[in-house]
């Protein structure tokens, strides 16, 4: 039985006992770099090697893996959809557990206390089949975990969805919440952590912790207890530092006074423990309309973002930003082939654009849109400088032209590489505070332009969140564009943000953490890490580094 | 000038499947849009509108259906239409292509009055019969075009350019008339903005039921009706064909050759 609100929790044990020859594996570093060359790297184009590669079904051909790995000193590498930036699931050596064969929906339930319907998954689901199941409706054969959860469900007239949109709908769903994943509509719905009703998470021990939210928080002086299923104990502490959450933040381990288990392993990256089953809180789908909307000049969209980021008859559920670089890319695209990005002509004097959803209902939209046209006009604009749309399939379009930009921005660099095959772009992911987000514009656009580079700026302004992409022509850009980007990572933490808000750490941002963290905040991670995973089994390198304590 | 447009709304038929036990559409989180080559033909009529500002062009558009059609007509308003009427009642459902082209045309008649041109999609994703425009043009004694992708206006006349199967043809005929199209002009689909969706809901809509059209029952509907669907199913799914490389040519004849002998056919 668990203890409520306790700082113990006890481990169970897989009952079953599965011999490691009967779960499939592939063997040896050339067969996998020649036939399974994708499960060594992910969308960061990081590449790894590895001498195992394991695909279980279960938690009890996990346990036995596991068993196999520390017998033999075995590093392993969970690996889930790869759509990951910061190859954090890249190994550099030892093997790959891929949970793409846990991937079933395994139960269904109604949360009384939060009001909300659950469902409960493997982690290999991704995120576009649970979306898929729950538009349709399609839970049959499912277990219903409280009493006609199912039947009840599927009487409700309205559509359900996970809220959290990370952009790449095909990533699983273990994998958003190794990395507590986020997205534009974080915005409205916060990042993964928020939907995290339960975890089931194996530790390298073979130990299972079966966590609900809300039942086994940190002592005063901040430590949990383990109670594992030998009768051993397992007592760790959590760091002493606050995890900032003030801004969107996805650096580093997260710690709080009396903070909840649970919230210890969403976003770790990986380095905690395995987790094997989500219970994940779902909501009713509300209709919005998509809109895009021109400006002359990025200091009036950055005033709009302000008027209508907390204004309740707006209520946005995103709010995104092109920089006049980034318009300016697009319309060379669209004047080269109109085609290709399938959207009316760039407005040819726009310098900059905000996309923004509102709620979509008959009754209400000759309010928002009134509200919304009052503002434009001490922005600097007006409704007709804009684009529009709620079926799905303009929400679609609309969606297509801004994933177009980084899409472009990565072709761009695809060519230049034909030349200086070591280049590649550097995308920064930094977050600042509301009240130093103007002064944060101002010296990406003073650097970058003093420095001559090419670059584009976009992404989530509603949440002070904008990714600068710093495009370099040769290897000495490349190498000018990488310390600019060192300034900008020392600015933000000056101005208190985050270096990585939503990209996470994995194996190519842990340098930039070091200036986030002291060097004691990275120890306490260290012993953390020591702590639940002694020999160092799980995803070694993210976050932290160890080669550093032994130098 | 007064253009009207025919439209219907379909559901998205990229999404829709068969329930291959009842024969019926699973319509589950599948959205309702404006037919798109309904849309065309709105967009033809914008065109027509913006070509010629010296013809005072209205752009009416109409539509049978449901309630929640209306969602379709408020899509054409957003989009340049000026007026909209949706012919809707219990006692219309169940037309066939000729009950609804007879309800349009009484519509049109006895609620927009005279016309000089009626443009319509080629046909409905969703039916595919692409039989109610010519119906219809019938019904009111109209020349009829189809297939059409671009039209000049020439006094009272007009020159359509229709597809055929090897190019185009022009045909020219007297106004008024009814032309179905098949493209849009634009290759690239209009969005409106955030002002066109405050506008569209400002233009007049109105629904019309069966009473105020004052139709003989048996006419409509059901009723009227000369066709039923009895069923609907999904058609049988093909398996993909082999191409033989002709490039190497023996190799490719003892393929065939092969092929043709376990099928025993030679």
């Amino acid at each position: 039985m668990k203890n409520v609100s306790s700082n113990i929790i006890n481990s169970e044990k897989v009952a079953i006992k599965i011999s490691f020859n009967d779960i499939r594996s592939i063997h040896g570093k050339t067969k996998i770099l020649t036939d399974y060359p994708t499960y060594l790297m992910d969308e960061s184009k990081l590449n790894g090697a590895a001498e195992w590669l394991f695909f279980p079904k279960s938690e009890a051909e996990i346990v036995s893996i596991l068993d196999f790995l520390q017998k033999n000193k075995i590093r392993t590498y969970v690996s889930a959809a790869r759509t990951g930036i910061v190859g954090a699931c890249v190994p550099t050596s030892g093997s790959v557990l891929s949970l793409e064969k846990m991937n079933k929906i395994i139960g269904f339930g109604f949360d009384k206390n939060q009001n909300y319907y659950f469902i409960r998954v493997e982690p290999g689901v991704t995120l576009n089949e649970i979306n898929d199941k729950l538009i349709k409706k399609e839970l049959d054969n499912i277990p219903e975990l409280t009493p006609d959860a199912i039947k009840n469900f599927k009487e409700i007239k309205d559509s359900f969805h996970y809220p959290v949109d990370p952009t790449e709908m095909s990533a699983t769903i273990g994998g958003t919440v190794a990395t507590n994943a986020s997205g534009a509509r974080t915005l409205k719905y916060g990042p993964t952590r928020e939907w995290i009703k339960g975890l089931k998470v194996l530790l390298s021990s073979g130990d299972i912790l079966n966590i609900q939210r809300g039942e086994c928080f940190a002592s005063k002086e901040g430590r949990f207890i383990i109670k594992k299923s030998n009768g051993g104990k397992l007592q760790f502490k959590i760091p002493h530092y606050i995890f900032n959450t003030s801004v969107k933040n996805a650096a580093g381990i997260y710690s709080k006074p009396n903070m909840d288990l649970i919230d210890l392993f969403i976003g770790s990256e990986g380095i905690l423990g395995i987790i094997t089953q989500i219970d994940i809180w779902i909501i009713k789908k509300k209709p919005f309309i998509s809109n895009v909307l021109f400006f002359n000049s990025e200091e009036s969209s950055i005033s709009f973002v302000e008027s209508i980021r907390n204004n309740r008859i707006i209520s946005p559920e995103f709010i995104e930003f092109f920089s006049c670089e980034a318009l300016n890319l697009m319309k060379n695209v669209q004047n080269k082939d109109p085609g290709s990005i399938n959207m009316p002509q760039i407005p040819i004097d726009a310098k900059a654009a905000i996309f923004f959803d509102v709620p979509y209902s008959e009754e209400k939209i000759d309010i928002i849109f009134s509200k919304i046209n009052k503002i434009t006009k001490k922005c600097n604009t007006n409704l007709s400088n804009s684009w529009s749309g709620y079926e799905n399939r303009e929400i679609t379009r609309l969606k297509h032209f801004r994933h177009a930009l980084p899409e472009n921005v990565n072709a761009i660099i695809a060519t230049r590489k034909l030349q200086f095959p070591q280049l590649h772009k550097l995308g920064t992911d930094i977050c600042v505070p509301e009240k130093c987000f103007r002064n944060m514009m101002e010296y990406y656009h003073t650097v970058l332009r003093n420095a001559n580079l090419d670059y584009v700026i976009f992404g989530h302004i509603g949440e002070n969140h904008v990714h600068v992409n710093i495009l370099p022509k040769n290897m000495e850009e490349l190498r000018l564009g990488e310390k600019i980007y060192e300034k900008f990572a020392k600015k933000a933490v000056e101005y208190g943000g985050s270096i990585s808000a939503e990209h996470g750490i994995g194996k190519i941002k842990t340098d930039y953490l070091k200036i986030m963290y002291s060097q004691k905040d990275l120890d306490e991670m260290r012993l953390i890490k020591k702590s639940l995973d002694p020999l160092l089994v799980l995803n070694y390198g993210n976050i932290v580094n160890f080669d550093v304590e032994t130098e | 000038m007064k253009i009207i447009v025919t439209i219907k709304q379909v559901p998205e038929a990229n999404k829709v499947a068969v329930n291959p036990k009842t024969g019926t559409l699973i319509r589950e989180g599948v959205e309702s849009i404006l037919n798109p080559f309904c849309e065309y033909a709105l967009d033809m009529a914008v065109k027509l509108k913006t070509q010629n500002p010296d013809l005072k062009v209205e752009i009416i558009v109409i539509s049978m259906g449901p309630p929640q059609a209306k969602s379709a007509l408020i899509r054409c308003l957003e989009l340049g239409a000026d007026r909209a009427y949706l012919l809707s009642d219990r006692a219309f459902a169940g037309s066939d292509v000729w009950a609804t082209a007879l309800t349009l045309k009484e519509g049109i008649l006895k609620k927009i009055g005279n016309f000089d041109l009626i443009l319509a999609g080629k046909q409905a994703i969703d039916g595919d019969t692409a039989q109610v425009p010519a119906e219809l043009a019938e019904d009111l004694g109209i020349p009829h075009i189809y297939y059409g992708f671009d039209i000049k206006i020439n006094n009272k006349k007009i020159n359509v350019k229709k597809e055929t199967e090897k190019g185009y043809k022009v045909v020219e005929t007297r106004l008024p008339a009814l032309v179905t199209i098949s493209k849009g002009p634009s290759t690239i689909p209009r969005l409106p903005s955030m002002k066109d969706m405050i506008e569209a809901r400002k233009k007049p809509l109105e629904i019309i039921n069966a009473k105020s059209l004052n139709m003989d029952e048996n006419r409509i509907g059901l009723n009227g009706s000369f066709t039923q669907v009895f069923k609907i199913f999904s058609p049988p799914t093909k398996e993909a064909g082999e191409i033989i490389d002709g490039n190497d040519s023996i190799n490719a004849a003892k393929k065939l050759f092969m092929f043709l002998k376990e099928k025993k056919i030679v």
